[in-house]
């Protein structure tokens, strides 16, 4: 906040407002009961009485706290205080629907380590959630105490509302909306209880659940699924399946009208917008507006479809750090281009139809709202849109429309009244609230600036004033001498004070002080000179012009954009989302991954997505296009069984030890570079498993490669559900350090009674849930039906066949047990992963009906492979199992035929056998291979074609395709590359060519990459995410 | 630098004798040196100095090389084997790795890799060599004959030696000694851990201190330098002691630094002593290969598998690097730095083949390049007449998954037992296959 200090007269009547502000009406009077009437007609204004609607030289009424009149024909009824506001501009109060003002905020989340000893409770009392995220039941119109500093620093920027809670947890409670004004809580409080705030990030919490992004949304979806239950079993006499009563849930009472109250929930940026928006879809919550991050305009199409509202904030990144040629090594094209068009998103919004608010939420500093939303209208958001943003919209989300947001007749009599148009270069002089006067300058200050031809110590001099109030400065010039800086200049209502040096003007060695009074202008006063006075008086000779009366408008001055937008928005984006071809294939090697084998010099026809043709010399279909693939060879694309590509935000929910409930799917990442590298390594499908931080961890998700496409795009629809399970070391938190000893289990014994006592619940749910179905509808309204439990579901899932099992297994033991305890408990493995020591069990394996997918070579990293060797797949094989060859590894994703060839080498698996392994095996194992996996007529055509036998070492793909789609050319390849260095070059240039406004801005204000994740990756997320936060720094 | 392998734990484990009794030595026996001359006859020869020649014969004599020929003679007594059309590599060289130093990486008793503090130019890795260790006969097996170990840590890491990989013990493992001193050079970028994220101006300051102390201990061990050689030390400092021969120009410096900004920071250090250089990792060699070739600096590149360093960089640019380096004119070798995956190099060697480097070249890089910066290459590294008769066969090239066949190792002349713990696992447990 700058320290502009406010003019004795601003101060001074401030103080007045204070003292004077009308009692409420509950308080005891004590004393003289104070009656000062507030009837006020601002005059000759220029008034935006709303969006888009202007009045000149209009009048505004306020009566008792009201508009009561508005228009050019309004006269001004006696008894009322006329203001006259004909040099000034009004608008409606701003309204800011996201903040925390007179809310205390949360203490900064502790920085904590991965190390630290886990949490697993929360602290219970009120009846409060068992998650300490949840701060559903906190109604924070009830620890509302008006702040009269912030709201003065809220109000120097136009805003006379805000709806506010705390900022903190996942569930953050209640909000409500206030005015800025002075005064008790009781009068300020305009709509005591809206929407729920919400966020993923579990801010403050201690407890370790949920440690990750996929965890938060996990609680979100039992919590809002708690609430309905909530609200139909409470207070319900039959318990027959619970044995006690309904417990008293204070956070879920308080969200049991959440569909009415709405929700206004915080995002990070596109994809964590996109993710939300999906999951209050899956509720029907659309009352849901998001808080927006400044990225909207990357998926701008799928962001106006989610048809949600959005709150802006204004922040932007500061440019990146490209002075020294070395740091450039260190900033991404990504940021570059983010550099540039984040100013410009508003307009992007604005120009799709997406609505919006703004709010001063995530500025690092409060002055900085003003400059950034001028460089969003510059950009091309109309100043239209930037009104309505700041009123009717937040009105609108507040639920306050109809009485805030618009100066008309009946609205709060809360305005903004400016000196010039505040989206040019305008500034804020007064507001008033509630009929309130809260000056930020002086109105109608007296204009000291223009000529004075004064004499001082018997020399004729000019003094020249310019500028106002505290910017009121001067000079004093003689015919022959230089101009001389006047000094000490105040100026308090008429009064004018200044010091001359007369030393240049007279030679003097002395000071002339000068004090005097403007009035009807003309300056009287006089000099003070030592012990000497001279007294003068000038007429002023030219007059200053107020902002209004210079009219200047605001411009839109975007000029061209140097960088591109891609799908996704990073290097190696594709200019527009990839189309599907129809493609005739000629002459290649054709690796069937079917019982044809490999068929030489064959032709493959691609129509519509599928594979039309497999054959010899067939003919070109009409519009085809024809490649020629002689000497190469096409196998079906490369599908990993394993793996933890494009996850976002935690690939383990390893905080407690069966988290069922957890979804991969919530967490896709489609911006994830891995996904171009493995597709220029020939993979086109993976499955996206959960890490092993637990027996039963998170639910897996299939996604198909397809760069440029958002989550739910890249999501593989035909591949059934699964989930991932573990054994041995990780689980057990063998290697977790010294403060993971406390988690039930830590042995493999444990996991066995882990894993059977899951199950006996998921058992013992699925009756209770079928008895409750089938009750007649009478019956029900008695009976307090079961709760949904999203972790046990997904077990009744397994147990019905509906979900199949992918479980991270190493030794003979542990393998051993898990089919037993899959025989006793009934449901199966549908794969063992890893399971290095799977040639040891591979006929009980095969006898379950179990497949193998297992690392090439890996061994010795820990106790648990130490028996791992190399020729595990073809022993595996060789006893008849499925076996696929997976990469759990971001690098090894991309030559999993190389991984594949291993099996030739080591142990003389025929060639076509290999790359099964890593085709129709793997899809067979994730239940897709009536879809994908091998060239066969029908089929989605998946495919890669490589330079050379597929398993040689010298092997690389050339094209890769998905459904007909080609998503890699290694051509393309290189061109992008050119591209990309081309427009980071132009990039650098600008930036190195900005000036310090239009570098200043947000050190954090840039997505982070995530960090490559693999199964064991354990830490807290959100302390992670936490630290970056808390040491963002701006300039 | 370790590699990060999947579902190893993050956390290194604080206890855990439990893998002692596991890490037995086992049944395979090095190798007796021979009785008399074997002639290997009818081989394609890769002799890495002198081309490629097929139907080719190699006399093995007292551990040397005695003689390569097309119809040599058999010396009375000698053996004969006939290899028709099998390929002969010089045994394998895999630099800059921690075989036989950790034997099982989430064990903490097992592994002997990693010192405290910042000076330790006294560490000496090869008396952990566990000449014993499970791993070392897998990756013999793959054709390596060689490994240079080295201690790792932060900054001043200690010396390196270059291993013969049948041994009894690491005396008899030893090669070279003290081929080098490892430093491990202090981050250079300005972003901090993705898993501990620091503001770029916080990092540079983090930077810039690291960089403050590890100068100030080369200073350290210049003045006990300076001072030695006038006679004024007043004892053995046992850490400056060992930096003697780095400042006499004895041990050469090995920097392990990826970064362009590191490794020019490294450059400015050994010009300023006068220092032989060589950065080990080099992901970012490719940037300044050209200075790296001017300035003799070598290379021991670690990354042939690598993902792109940054996010920007093309998907194949940490495959492409060895061919810069080559087209550049500068000194450098592959290798993978670890310990189980160094089986791997020579196919991370064939992929640079794929991308770029001509057979001979890839070769070149995992043995008389590598044999060079351990200063080792007038005895082994290529199959010159005279040199050790360290030498692999394979049924096919030796570089590709569908020719790669050892069949045969000699070290200095001895027959190196192939078996291993895989095989025999693999053997005992086919027999429950029905």
């Amino acid at each position: 906040m700058t320290s502009e200090r406010l003019s004795l007269l601003s101060a001074a009547l401030l103080a007045t407002f204070a003292g004077s502000s009308h009692a409420d009406q509950t308080t005891p009077i004590q004393g003289i009961i104070d009656k000062t009437p507030n009837l006020v007609a601002l005059t000759g204004a220029t008034v935006y009485t709303e969006p888009g609607k202007k009045q000149e030289k209009a009048t505004v009424l306020i009566a008792d706290g009201r508009i009561s009149a508005v228009g050019t024909k309004v006269t001004v009824p006696a008894g009322y205080q006329q203001i006259d506001a004909s040099r000034y501009t009004l608008y409606p109060g701003f309204i800011d629907p996201y903040t925390q003002y007179g809310i205390a905020a949360a203490e900064k989340a502790k920085r904590g380590s991965y190390r630290d000893a886990p949490v697993y409770t929360n602290e219970r009392k009120g009846g409060n959630a068992s998650n300490a995220a949840i701060h559903a039941e906190k109604d924070w119109v009830t620890e509302f105490e008006p702040d009269a500093k912030a709201a003065e620093q809220l109000r120097k920027l136009g805003f006379t509302a805000a709806q506010s809670a705390r900022f903190d947890g996942i569930f953050r409670g209640q909000a409500f909306v206030s005015s800025l004004g002075d005064g008790l809580a009781n009068e300020l409080v305009l709509k005591a209880s809206g929407p729920q705030f919400m966020a993923f990030d579990k801010g403050t919490s201690k407890q370790s659940y949920p440690s990750s992004l996929m965890g938060s949304i996990a609680l979100i979806r039992q919590t809002l699924s708690d609430a309905n239950w909530y609200n139909n079993a409470y207070g319900k006499t039959d318990v027959r399946y619970f044995n006690e009563p309904v417990e008293f849930n204070a956070a879920l009472a308080s969200i049991s009208n959440i569909a009415q109250a709405g929700v206004v929930f915080e995002t990070n940026d596109d994809r964590s917008l996109l993710r939300a928006n999906q999951l209050f879809n899956e509720f029907k919550l659309n009352n849901v507006a998001m808080v927006g991050s400044g990225y909207e305009y990357v998926r701008l199409a799928d962001i106006k479809a989610s048809g949600r509202s959005l709150i802006l904030p204004l922040n932007f990144p500061a440019a990146p750090e490209v002075e020294q040629v070395a740091d450039q090594l260190d900033v991404s094209l990504a940021d570059l281009r983010h550099w540039e068009r984040a100013p410009a998103n508003a307009a992007a919004l604005a120009q799709a139809g997406v609505p919006f608010a703004l709010t001063t939420y995530r500025l690092k500093e409060l002055k900085q709202f003003w400059p950034n939303l001028r460089k969003a209208v510059k950009q091309g958001l109309t100043t239209d849109k930037a009104l309505a943003a700041l009123t009717t919209e937040p009105a609108r989300l507040a639920g306050v429309a109809d009485r805030l947001g618009k100066i008309a007749p009946g609205y709060q009599a809360d305005i903004v009244l400016a000196d010039g148009d505040l989206f040019a270069d305008g500034n804020i002089v007064a507001t008033w609230i509630r009929g309130q006067q809260h000056n930020v300058e002086t109105v109608n200050p007296v204009e000291f600036a223009g000529d004075y031809q004064l004499t001082v110590a018997g020399k004729a001099i000019t003094v020249n004033l310019t500028g106002a109030g505290d910017k009121l400065s001067g000079t004093a010039t003689a015919v022959d001498a230089e101009a001389v800086k006047l000094t000490d200049v105040k100026a308090q209502q008429q009064q004018l004070q200044f010091n001359l040096a007369l030393k240049t003007l007279t030679g003097s060695a002395q000071v002339a002080q000068f004090s005097g009074r403007l009035t009807d202008n003309v300056l009287t006063g006089k000099w003070q000179i030592a012990t000497r006075a001279e007294s003068v008086s000038a007429k002023r000779q030219t007059a200053g012009q107020s902002k209004s009366q210079q009219a200047k408008k605001p411009q839109s001055t975007a000029g061209t954009m140097l960088s591109k937008m891609t799908f996704p928005n990073r290097a190696y984006g594709l200019p527009e989302l990839a189309k599907q071809q129809n493609v005739h294939i000629k002459n290649a090697t054709v690796w069937t991954a079917e019982q044809d084998g490999i068929l030489e010099q064959t032709d493959v026809i691609v129509r519509n997505g599928k594979f039309d043709k497999i054959g010899k010399n067939l003919s070109t279909p009409s519009g085809f296009a024809v490649i020629d693939a002689t000497g190469m060879h096409l196998t079906p694309g490369i599908i990993d069984e394993h793996s933890h590509v494009a996850i976002e935000a935690g690939v383990n929910e390893g905080t407690a030890a069966v988290t069922s409930e957890v979804r991969i799917g919530d967490v896709i990442n489609p911006e994830d570079i891995n996904l171009y590298r493995g597709l220029a390594g020939g993979t086109t499908t993976a499955q996206l498993l959960h890490g092993s931080a637990n027996p039963i961890g998170g639910q897996a998700q299939v996604i198909q490669f397809r760069w440029g496409e958002t989550a739910e795009g890249l999501k593989m629809k035909s591949a059934p559900p699964s989930i991932k399970f573990a054994l041995g070391e990780n689980v057990k938190q063998s290697n977790w350090g010294d403060a993971f000893t406390s988690r039930y289990p830590q042995t493999r014994i444990g996991v066995e009674t882990t894993i059977r006592d899951a199950f006996q619940a998921a058992k013992e749910y699925k009756t209770k849930l079928a008895a409750y179905n089938k009750l007649s509808k009478r019956q029900r309204e008695d009976v307090a039906p079961p709760r949904i439990d999203y972790r046990l579901q997904a077990l009744v899932e397994i147990l019905d066949k509906q979900r199949f099992i992918h479980t991270h297994s190493y030794v003979a033991s542990e393998i051993l047990m898990l089919i037993e305890l899959a025989d006793e408990m009934g449901f199966n493995i549908t794969t063992f992963t890893h399971i290095l020591e799977g040639y040891k069990t591979s006929k009980e394996m095969l006898a379950h009906g179990a497949s193998a997918s297992t690392f090439a070579d890996w061994w010795a990293y820990k106790m648990e492979v130490q028996d791992a060797i190399p020729t595990n797949a073809c022993l595996m094989a060789e006893q008849g199992m499925l076996v696929s060859i997976n990469s759990d590894d971001a690098g090894l994703q991309r030559r999993l035929n190389q991984e594949a060839a291993k099996s030739v080498m080591y142990c003389g698996m025929s060639q076509h056998d290999a790359l099964k392994m890593v085709t129709i095996n793997p899809a067979k194992q994730l239940k897709i291979d009536s879809v994908t996996g091998s060239i066969k007529v029908g089929k989605q055509a998946d495919f890669v074609l490589w330079n050379t036998n597929p398993l040689s070492v010298y092997s690389q793909a050339q094209q890769t395709w998905i459904g007909g789609t080609k998503y890699f050319d290694i051509d393309t390849d290189k061109q992008l590359q050119q591209q990309l260095e081309a427009e980071r070059a132009a990039l650098i240039q600008k930036v190195l060519m900005a000036d310090d406004d239009a570098k200043a801005g947000d050190k954090d204000g840039y997505k982070q990459d995530e960090p490559e994740w693999h199964c064991e990756d354990q830490g807290d997320w959100w302390q992670i995410s936490n630290h970056l936060h808390l040491h963002g720094h701006s300039h | 630098m370790k590699l990060s392998k999947t579902c190893l734990s993050l956390f290194v484990a604080l206890t855990g004798s439990l893998a002692a009794g596991q890490v037995l030595a086992h049944d395979i026996v090095p190798g007796k040196a021979a009785a008399t001359p074997v002639l290997l006859t009818g081989l394609t020869v890769h002799s890495v100095t002198s081309g490629v020649s097929t139907d080719t014969d190699v006399l093995i004599a007292d551990g040397k090389i005695a003689a390569i020929g097309t119809d040599l003679a058999a010396p009375e007594g000698a053996t004969v084997m006939a290899l028709d059309g099998k390929h002969l590599y010089p045994g394998l060289i895999a630099l800059a790795n921690q075989l036989g130093l950790i034997e099982i990486e989430a064990v903490r008793s097992t592994d002997d890799s990693t010192e405290v503090t910042q000076t330790n130019p006294d560490i000496r890795a090869k008396v952990a060599y566990n000449a014993d260790s499970e791993v070392i006969p897998t990756i013999r097996s793959n054709g390596f004959a060689y490994a240079m170990v080295y201690p790792s840590g932060s900054m001043l890491m200690g010396q390196s030696s270059l291993m013969q990989l049948d041994a009894w013990n690491y005396q008899d493992a030893v090669v070279a000694d003290a081929t080098g001193l490892h430093v491990r050079w202090p981050n250079a970028s300005t972003l901090g851990s993705r898993w501990n994220p620091k503001p770029a101006d916080e990092v540079r300051k983090a930077n810039a201190e690291q960089l403050e102390a590890l100068q100030q201990h080369f200073k350290d061990a210049k003045a006990y330098y300076d001072a030695e050689q006038a006679g004024l030390n007043h004892g053995v400092d046992s850490r400056w002691h060992q930096m003697l021969p780095v400042f006499k120009g004895e041990r050469p410096l090995f920097v392990h630094a990826d970064d362009e900004r590191q490794i020019r920071q490294a450059m400015l250090l050994a010009k300023q002593y006068g220092l032989k250089l060589t950065i080990v990792g080099g992901r970012d060699s490719w940037r300044m290969a050209d200075e790296l070739a001017a300035a003799k600096v070598a290379v021991i590149y670690t990354a042939p598998y690598g993902l792109p360093t940054r996010v920007d960089e093309n998907f194949r640019q940490a495959f492409i690097t060895p061919k810069v380096l080559q087209d550049a004119g500068v000194q450098y070798a592959l290798s993978l730095d670890g310990y189980w995956d160094t089986r791997n190099l020579v196919f991370a060697a064939g992929q640079a083949i794929s991308y770029g480097l001509t057979p001979e070249q890839a070769l070149r890089s995992v043995t008389i390049n590598a044999a060079q910066i351990a200063g080792v290459a007038d005895t082994i590294g290529s199959i010159e007449v005279g040199k050790a008769a360290s030498l692999v066969v394979s049924d096919g090239d030796i570089f590709d998954y569908l020719g790669h066949k050892v069949t045969h190792l000699w070290i200095d002349g001895r027959a190196v037992d192939l078996n291993n713990r895989h095989k025999q696992l693999h053997d005992k447990y086919r027999q429950r296959i029905n």
